[in-house]
């Protein structure tokens, strides 16, 4: 066997499209399990009761679709509507009050919700929880524990995004499988205390808003005005609003909350001085299956020595 | 809304619970960004989540000329402005879903150009089963979960985040003193004395802002101190932020901590870098 290359597809891989992009746990000999676990993560998960089953994984390469692009060069009316998708958009004058000085355009700001930039960014996160989902299913597995969502530009040019998401699948030996295993962020210790708690994870929900920010003259510094700016606040609260939104809809189909959310608030820059007030939500929803479950009062202890 | 069961807590159950079709009700779902960890010690002290709730603020304004002595109002004013639209955000949006207070918040200060700030808040909303009988307004804190436990367990809540920000100017050095000629080794007086009334007077607003809330105290209060140093500009700005706290009716409890002494040894302090 010296010298001879691993073919660990059986030397077919029989990838016909983007349906089959999923692990073919059936063409891998599997003497044992893989898992991105720590020692302590794979001991909580033990306790638990439930064994790893695999190291599973969901990619998808996006090209993002961003509505900033059609918006450019188009300036703010005030009272008038710049999103024709309905969502949030209003216009900045200029916070000096110049009316008709040459280069007033540079003074005036706008800011659109980008409705169609986070429908990319929650497309591209669907199709990697999906594939994560179709290889736990694949291994017989009951759940996926410490799930990593993410995303990088890592494949492909500028305006795309490679989405991961990536874990470890749990089963509960000698227990049929589920009808859809669940799926959580939680680390393996937090998985053990959810279930003592009395939750069980159900699925990944995710919120994503993003608003487009042509800053005017006050939202990109200029120190002859001063005094609060609503531009960028109100960006970051819509956009933020937005994540929201979406993740209690997820959350609220899988279950009756979402705890462990891993919030990011990102400015990704854009054309000339603007950019995209991003937020992005990725947390668990959870059922409560007992109320049962005993205090967990901790105790206070004082290390003596630091 | 699959009911909860009495089933014991376990892995069987739990899974037990997944084969069951869910189907959602017309309650809210529950948003959180604790982790389970700190939602166990908020459940535990008798709090459970309602939603994720934030507030933004920015300000901008012109840097001054300052001379010594002199309090920068209008650019401490805004800053504190900044800072102050965020609490009042984030209270509104406390108000909105009638929950008692938001905890573990991140507390971000951005600063983009000279004169720009932006302050965000993010949290969890939290709702109390009854342990804030006195509670006539949702409070804010700069508490991270195990420290509003902490809190909470000793006898004490928390009765909103008050701020203390001020900026005093102080002269310009003379020219062989900022050219690094300067051979003498004299304290900068007037740099010192602008320190201290910068932190006089974020700390008297701050103990303003904290007797407007009927509170006992003020703790984990956390101190940003910058140098602006410009051609016309020399002044220091003092930003101080803290949780204001009210002794509960029944007063201090003793927490009785259980001493503990590690067996593992000390990391090398001799030879490490830190």
């Amino acid at each position: 066997m010296v010298g001879q290359a691993y073919d660990d597809t059986g030397g077919n891989t029989g990838i016909t499209g983007p349906d089959d992009l999923v692990f073919h746990s059936e063409q891998r000999a599997r003497p044992t399990w893989t898992s991105d676990l720590s020692v302590a993560e794979a001991a909580a998960v033990r306790r638990v009761g439930l064994v790893p089953s695999g190291f599973v994984m969901g990619t998808a390469v996006m090209q993002l679709a961003a509505a900033g692009g059609q918006l450019y060069g188009q300036w703010g009316i005030p009272g008038q509507s710049l999103s024709s998708s309905g969502g949030y958009s209003e216009s900045y004058p200029c916070a000096h009050g110049y009316m008709a000085v040459g280069n007033v355009q540079e003074h005036y700001g706008f800011s659109v919700e980008d409705a169609v930039l986070a429908a990319s960014l929650t497309e591209g996160y669907r199709l990697a929880i999906e594939r994560l989902h179709d290889e736990a299913v694949q291994l017989g597995a009951h759940g996926v524990v410490g799930v990593d969502l993410f995303f990088e530009n890592l494949v492909g040019s500028a305006g795309t995004a490679t989405f991961f998401a990536r874990g470890t699948a749990v089963a509960h030996p000698a227990t049929p499988p589920l009808p859809s295993p669940f799926l959580t962020n939680a680390s393996g210790q937090h998985f053990e205390r959810l279930i003592a708690l009395g939750y069980v994870p159900a699925g990944l929900a995710v919120g994503v808003g993003a608003v487009y920010v042509q800053p005017n003259c006050q939202a990109r510094g200029a120190f002859t005005v001063s005094g609060p700016n609503r531009q960028i606040p109100t960006a970051i609260t819509v956009s933020r609003s937005r994540a929201r939104s979406s993740l209690a809809a997820t959350g609220h189909r899988l279950g009756e909350g979402v705890v462990n959310t891993e919030w990011t608030d990102r400015r990704v820059n854009r054309y000339g001085e603007s950019w995209d007030q991003l937020t992005i939500a990725v947390g668990t929803a959870v059922r409560r299956y007992s109320t049962e479950a005993p205090p967990l009062t901790p105790r206070p202890v004082l290390p003596l020595r630091p | 809304m699959s009911a909860p069961t009495s089933a014991t807590p376990g892995i069987p159950s739990a899974l037990a619970a997944l084969r069951e079709p869910f189907v959602p009700g017309n309650q809210p779902t529950f948003l959180s960004d604790l982790t389970v960890g700190e939602l166990v010690l908020l459940e535990e002290i008798g709090f459970r989540p309602v939603d994720i709730v934030s507030g933004a603020g920015t300000s901008t304004w012109n840097p001054q000329f300052t001379t010594a002595g002199n309090e920068g109002t209008m650019w401490g004013r805004a800053i504190a402005t900044a800072i102050d639209n965020a609490r009042s955000g984030i209270l509104e949006e406390l108000r909105a879903r009638h929950a008692d207070g938001v905890v573990a918040m991140r507390f971000e200060m951005e600063r983009e150009h000279a004169s720009l700030l932006t302050c965000t808040m993010l949290g969890t909303a939290v709702q109390g089963t009854g342990r804030r009988p006195d509670a006539r307004l949702p409070f804010a804190t700069t508490l991270s979960a195990r420290d509003f436990h902490l809190l909470v367990r000793a006898g004490y809540h928390p009765a909103g985040i008050v701020i203390g920000v001020s900026v005093v100017g102080f002269a310009a050095r003379s020219a062989a003193q900022s050219l690094g000629l300067a051979r003498d080794n004299v304290e900068l007086t007037d740099q010192t004395t602008a320190l201290y009334a910068a932190r006089e007077q974020a700390m008297e607003m701050m103990e303003r802002e904290a007797a407007e809330l009927h509170a006992d105290g003020v703790v984990e209060v956390q101190l940003q101190e910058r140098p602006v140093n410009a051609l016309l500009t020399h002044a220091v700005e003092f930003i101080a932020v803290g949780t204001a706290v009210c002794r509960g009716t029944e007063g201090h409890k003793a927490l009785d901590p259980e001493f503990q002494l590690t067996l593992e040894d000390p990391p090398d302090a001799t030879f490490s870098d830190r």
